[in-house]
Formats: C-alpha cells, structure tokens, sequence
C-alpha cells in the first residue's frame, strides 16, 4: 500500500473509532439509520472514492477504494459506502453525472422492452430501501443496458441476510428516460461480479483482522483455573491456526489493493481463498470466547455473522474456485507451474 | 497488528523473467533424475554441480568467496524453479540455503574464504546436526558436547535424523561446550564438523518409503580444530535461530506436493467435472497465496530483516497444505490415471507425515506464532 493508502486508511479508522461502535451496530439492525454518519462519510469525500472528479467523484482508483473498504468491514459498518462507492464507480466509468445519496447496484433478473419500459425483480439487495439511486442492469435484445432509476419509484420488500444488514427484493416496473439508460459493455458488466466479489474480499479481510485482535484479548483477559485462558495451549494452537488464517486473507487482499486493473483470478483467489479462511476463523473465535461470544450483547457476532454472510455475497468460495479451476483449465496447452508465476 | 503478521505485497521484480527462462531452460536439459517436488526426496550430487557451474549455488554471496552477489529474490526465482520441476536439490540444499549464510554471518575471515567457494562450486555438501536421540523439539536439552583440547576440541555424543549425512562433507553441528547450567541457551556452539574425520560414524535409517535419507552420527573422540568452530563459542544458541527465518520461509514448505497437484491437472483437463475443477481451483488458491506470502517474506530477507514468526507461520500454513493436498487429490482423481500421477501420489503420501516435523514441527511452529499474538 502507498503513502496515500495508508493515510486513507487511518482517516476512515479514525472516524470509525469514533463513530462506529457497538450501540450503534444495534441500533441499526432494529432500523435505525445512522444517518449523520453516512453525512459524514460523505464530507469527507469517502461515498464516491474511485470515481472520477470530472463526474463529481472523489477520483482516486478502485484500489484505494478497497483500503478504505477494508477498514469498514474492521468495525461492520452498517451503511452501505460498498454499494455506494460500487455504484459511483461504475455511472462514472460510463460518463454519468454522480447522483447524490447511496447508489446500490440490484442485481437480478431485468428486462428493458421497446417502449423503455423496466420490467423484473432483484433479491437480496444489501442495503436496497436505504438506496437514493438504483441500478439496474436490464436485457434488451441481445445487449445489456444500466439502468438508473430513483429508488423512491421502486416497489421494495424488505429482507435480511444473517447478520441483520438489510437484504431487500426490489420489483420495478416502470419507464426508464433515456437519459437514464446506459449501453453496458460485456466487459463493465462481468466487472459489476467481479468487483462486488473484490469488495466482500476486502471486508472480510477486514472483520478477520478485527476478530483476531478481538478474540486474543479476550483470552488474555478471561480467566478459568486460576489464570488466563490464553496460558492453555490447546488455546494458543487454536488461535496461531487463526492468525495463519488472518495472515493469508490480509495478504490475498492486499494484493487486489495494489494492482491498479484488477484481475479476475487475482479476484477469485481472494474471494475463495478469504470466504474458507473466514468459516474456519468464526469457529474458532467463537470456541474460543465461550458462551459470551455466542451472546446478540457481544460485539463479536457483528463480525462473524458479517463473515458468514459476506462470504457468500458475489459468489461463495465454491463458486470462485470453480471459475479458477476452469480457467487454468481451459487452456489445454499451458503448464500449471507456468500459469502460477505468471500471475506474479 | 500483532508481531509475525508482517506480509507486505512485495512481487518479483519483472527483470526476474530472464532469470527464470535460464533455469527452465537448464532443466529442460535435465534428464537423469526423475521428478520429485520435495526437497527431501531426491539427491543427486553429479545435477548439485552441475547445478553450481550455472552459479546458482551461493548466488547471493560476495564474490570474492565464490557467489554472485545476486539478490535474494534472484536466488527466490532459481530455488522455486527447482521444487516445481522436482529437480533432486538434496545435496546442496542445506548448504546453499543455511550454512553458507551462517559462515557469511558469523564465519572468520578464514572459513569463508576456505569453505564457501567450495559450497558454491558445488563440491561440498552440508548437513545439519541439531536433532538428537533425546533431543527434538526441546533443542536446548542437547548433549552432544565437547571439551577443550590443545589446538580445538573433542568431540563426543550422537547426531540422529541427519539428511543426507552419508553423501555429504560437513556437518555444522550445535553442541554443548559447556555443562548446562541455570540460563538454558548458554553454554553451546556450532562446529564445522568434516564427515570423513577419525572417529565419526554415520550409520543409515530407513525411512517409511524404503528409502534411506537420514541418518545418525557417532562422534567418538573426534577432534575439531579451533578453526572450525563457528562464531563465538558460547554463542551456538543465537546463531541456530538466525537460521530460521532462511530455513522455514522458502518455496520447500510449501511446495512438496507440487508434482501431485499438476498430475493432477493433467489428468483431469480433458473432462474435468464440476467437483475436479472446484478443488483444482481451491488449491491454486491456496497456492498462489502462500508463493504470495513467502516472496513477502524473501523481500524482508532482501531488506536484512529477520522476519522468525513470518517465517513460522507461513511453514505452518504450507506444511498444512502440502498434507492437505494429497488426501483430497486421492479422492477426486479420475478412474484412470497416468504411472507419472500414480507415482507422485504414493510417493507423497509416504512422505507426508515427515512435512509437519523437519525443520521444527507444526506444534512448535503454533508455539512461536502464539507468542507473537502476546499469548506467552
Ligand atoms: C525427514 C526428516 C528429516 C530431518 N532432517 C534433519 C536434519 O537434517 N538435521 C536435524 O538436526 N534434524 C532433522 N530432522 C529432525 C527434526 O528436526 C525433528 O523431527 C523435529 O525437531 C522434532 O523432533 P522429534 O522428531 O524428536 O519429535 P519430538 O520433539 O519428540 O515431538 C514429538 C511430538 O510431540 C510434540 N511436542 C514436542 N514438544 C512439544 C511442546 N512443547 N508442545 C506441544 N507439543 C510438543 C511435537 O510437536 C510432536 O508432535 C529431520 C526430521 C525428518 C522427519
């Protein structure tokens, strides 16, 4: 990471810390918005990192998007900045003005007809009835095409995914302005997967981090036979296997954050490999912080249930491995070894 | 962030490339050995020369003791290049990896100039003398020791697990050169010990494969002149754990099951199923980021740090892996299978159990990065 990464980082740590903590995690699970903090979020240029200043970005590039983005998953951050930051990213690459407020992609099955009409419905959109801005990538004839509607004209059921963010079905059937409508190359639309997926990687290599540090001070602090938990040995081998699993996350993520054109098996290496390491490590911080840990009160499930959740947001990491193995595949020619290096 | 997570995106420097097609080329014209990825498996003295007239034995040493004042990441290229092509490294290994460095660091001027050209030019091997009949993990509790003589030392007790002790020339050995007292790491040293000399004894252990790579040595009355005693007397116990980081960090701890994972790819690509090409790609992944993490911590070495709990947590992390791999490839292998595959899994197999105990075993590596954590 870069100078400029690094100070990027502890800025969006800084106002974490400050403004993240555990009361408001519960406060916005039973619904309440925390609003002055996305308005803060936003002064600070953070809502539109990546997309370009000449559109009303922030510019910067997607990389350091992904710092930022990790820091968020650090301290579960329940405003959708991911989907925001996505969603920015993506109007500005196509030359679209930046709306203001969140911007969430729905991604689901849409169809855009002769008469621009949008008709079709998106589950599981993360974050989609606190969204200003929709897109919507829609079918019409054999193209794709970015739609982009106000989400107040949208029909939104709400829903939840397991750790309590919101995880709405969104159902449009309206007509879409032209100046609204945007011709989406194969390849911006792949990109939507493939940074969506880049996001959960990050965030999670972040709540990772997060629940190592958590869950060792715990077992300093926790005493049981007369000394701290930590002093067991079946528990220090139980959390070196964590650290072993923190330590390949961060540096499968680190890598997204400094190749400026992401890659799609840099992508699925991070997302595979941090989705199996993030299951592993759950179970581990849970064992080790006892029934406390398994307690809505401790700020543990913030994380892990984000970690569970997360890892099957964009692909879970059966599906990513699957897409690498057929890529390496596919080639009939190449050698393994050969294609390893090359990817550096 | 805790001690020992240090793994900083570092690449190969692209130059490397250039590098890298030399030794593929190299080995391309290799062909009296068969393959094998672990470091262990195969030794070939006539390839170590071979191997040194490219000058890639010492390539990160001065020159004016035979190396080629390359970069450490240079050597990086040359070294995984090897495992991956399973070339028969065992000779020169130890040599090139650990004892160089060590006499770089800590040797007199005289024992570098008279043994690492030597190591370089491929003509001596060395091996490591640590482990005792008594002694595994608790290094510390060695007895092997020596007593002051006129001119050097003499020498008596046992080395055991010794790779390669009967195709090699020297041993560097800790041994106690004072009794054991109160402070548990003082009292040892490291000698150079000649394999060949009056009173020592190698006498061969079969491993579970059939195969006979270790040893045990007999020290009786060996005498060992002042000159080849490494560093300070005394001193023995700082010197072996700057071994470590060389040691544990590099491609061999992770890559031993390499040849299996590609037979695999072989054998599955004509019509892999979903299954195939989900575990294919699970354990690329993991490849990718354990290569990923020990060129971080190659770049550390590169930098003069001494990364010891990286190095503990990637061999941990690697040596998991290499285990991992061979059980999960049995179970998703295709019907048929080359005689290549069905070699490369057995042999791995056979030697699985021996990953997660040389060099420092999976309990102790846990132990280290435990301590990193603040924990103990
Ligand atoms: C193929 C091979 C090659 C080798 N080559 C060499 C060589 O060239 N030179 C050399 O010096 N040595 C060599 N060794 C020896 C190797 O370093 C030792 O095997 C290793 O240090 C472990 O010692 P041990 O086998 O005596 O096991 P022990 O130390 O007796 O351990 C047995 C079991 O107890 C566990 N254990 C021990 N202490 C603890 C503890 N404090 N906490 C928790 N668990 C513990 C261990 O993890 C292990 O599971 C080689 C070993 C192998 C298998």
């Amino acid at each position: 990471m870069n100078e400029e990464q690094q100070l990027m980082a502890s800025m969006t740590r800084r106002i974490l810390s400050d403004h993240c903590d555990t009361a408001l995690l519960d406060q916005a699970e039973q619904g309440q918005y925390p609003e002055v903090l996305w308005s803060l979020l936003e002064t600070q240029g953070l809502t539109s990192l990546g997309a370009s200043e000449a559109f009303g970005g922030a510019g910067g590039s997607f990389c350091d998007a992904l710092v930022v983005l990790r820091e968020t998953g650090r301290y579960a951050l329940p405003l959708p900045l991911a989907e925001t930051i996505q969603g920015a990213s993506l109007l500005s690459s196509l030359g679209a003005a930046l709306p203001d407020g969140p911007i969430v992609i729905a991604s689901g099955d849409f169809a855009l007809n002769a008469d621009h009409r949008l008709v079709g419905s998106a589950s599981d959109v993360r974050f989609g009835r606190h969204a200003k801005t929709l897109l919507v990538v829609a079918q019409t004839g054999q193209r794709a095409v970015l739609c982009q509607l106000l989400a107040s004209e949208c029909e939104i059921e709400i829903g939840a995914n397991l750790a309590g963010e919101p995880s709405d079905t969104v159902t449009i059937d309206q007509k879409v302005a032209l100046a609204h409508q945007f011709p989406l190359s194969l390849e911006a639309h792949q990109d939507i997967e493939t940074r969506g997926a880049a996001v959960r990687s990050v965030m999670m290599a972040g709540a990772l981090e997060e629940a190592l540090s958590l869950t060792v001070g715990y077992a300093l602090e926790r005493r049981q036979f007369g000394k701290p938990i930590a002093k067991f040995q079946a528990v220090q081998q139980q959390l070196a296997v964590f650290a072993t699993q923190v330590a390949a996350s961060t540096r499968a993520a680190e890598t997204l954050m400094v190749t400026e054109s992401l890659s799609l098996l840099d992508v699925a290496i991070a997302k595979a490999r941090i989705g199996e390491a993030a299951g592993l490590s759950a179970e581990i911080a849970h064992q080790v912080h006892g029934a406390i840990g398994y307690t809505k009160d401790h700020q543990l499930n913030h994380l892990t249930r984000r970690l569970w959740s997360w890892r099957d947001e964009f692909g879970h990491e059966g599906y990513w491995q699957e897409r690498l193995g057929r890529k390496l595949l596919a080639d009939t020619k190449a050698n393994l070894w050969h294609q390893i290096t090359a990817m550096g | 962030m805790f001690q020992g997570m240090n793994f900083a995106p570092a690449q190969l420097p692209s130059g490397l490339a250039v590098l890298r097609e030399e030794v593929r080329d190299f080995l391309s014209e290799e062909t009296d050995w068969s393959p094998n990825s672990d470091f262990n498996a195969g030794a070939c003295p006539d390839f170590s020369k071979r191997f040194a007239a490219k000058g890639w034995i010492g390539m990160t040493w001065p020159k004016k003791y035979g190396g080629g004042e390359r970069s450490f990441l240079e050597r990086y290229v040359v070294t995984e290049e090897l495992l991956a092509a399973g070339a028969p490294v065992g000779c020169h290994w130890i040599a090139d990896r650990q004892s160089g460095p060590l006499l770089l660091r800590f040797g007199t001027e005289a024992q570098k100039s008279q043994f690492l050209p030597e190591i370089a030019a491929g003509k001596h091997f060395y091996s490591i003398g640590m482990s005792e009949p008594d002694t595994g993990s608790d290094l510390a509790s060695i007895r092997t020791s020596a007593v002051a003589v006129d001119g050097g030392w003499k020498l008596n007790g046992s080395k055991i697990w010794t790779s390669n002790a009967h195709l090699n020339h020297y041993l560097v050995a800790l041994v106690r050169t004072a009794p054991p007292s109160e402070q548990r790491h003082a009292g040892m040293s490291q000698f150079i010990v000649p394999l060949q000399a009056d009173g020592v004894t190698i006498r061969g252990i079969e491993n579970l494969a059939g195969e006979q790579d270790f040893n045990q040595i007999f020290f009786d009355d060996v005498f060992i002149p002042d000159d080849h005693v490494v560093g300070e007397p005394g001193n023995g116990w700082a010197q072996v754990m700057s071994e470590l980081a060389y040691e544990r960090s590099g491609p061999e701890r992770f890559l031993s099951a390499f040849r299996v994972l590609a037979e695999f790819g072989k054998s599955i690509q004509p019509e892999p199923t979903d299954a195939q090409m989900r575990l294919y790609g699970q354990m690329v992944a993991h490849l990718v980021v354990l290569r990923r993490m020990s060129i971080s911590i190659a770049s550390l070495l590169e930098a003069g740090e001494m990364p010891d709990n990286e190095a503990a947590l990637i061999k941990d992390l690697g040596n998991s892996y290499e285990r991992w791999v061979p059980e999960m490839i049995r179970l998703h292998q295709p019907g048929k299978v080359s005689k290549g595959f069905a070699q490369a899994l057995s042999d791995c197999i056979l030697h699985a159990p021996s990953f997660t105990l040389r060099g420092g075993t999976r309990e102790i590596l846990r132990g280290m990065i435990a301590r990193g954590l603040g924990l103990r």
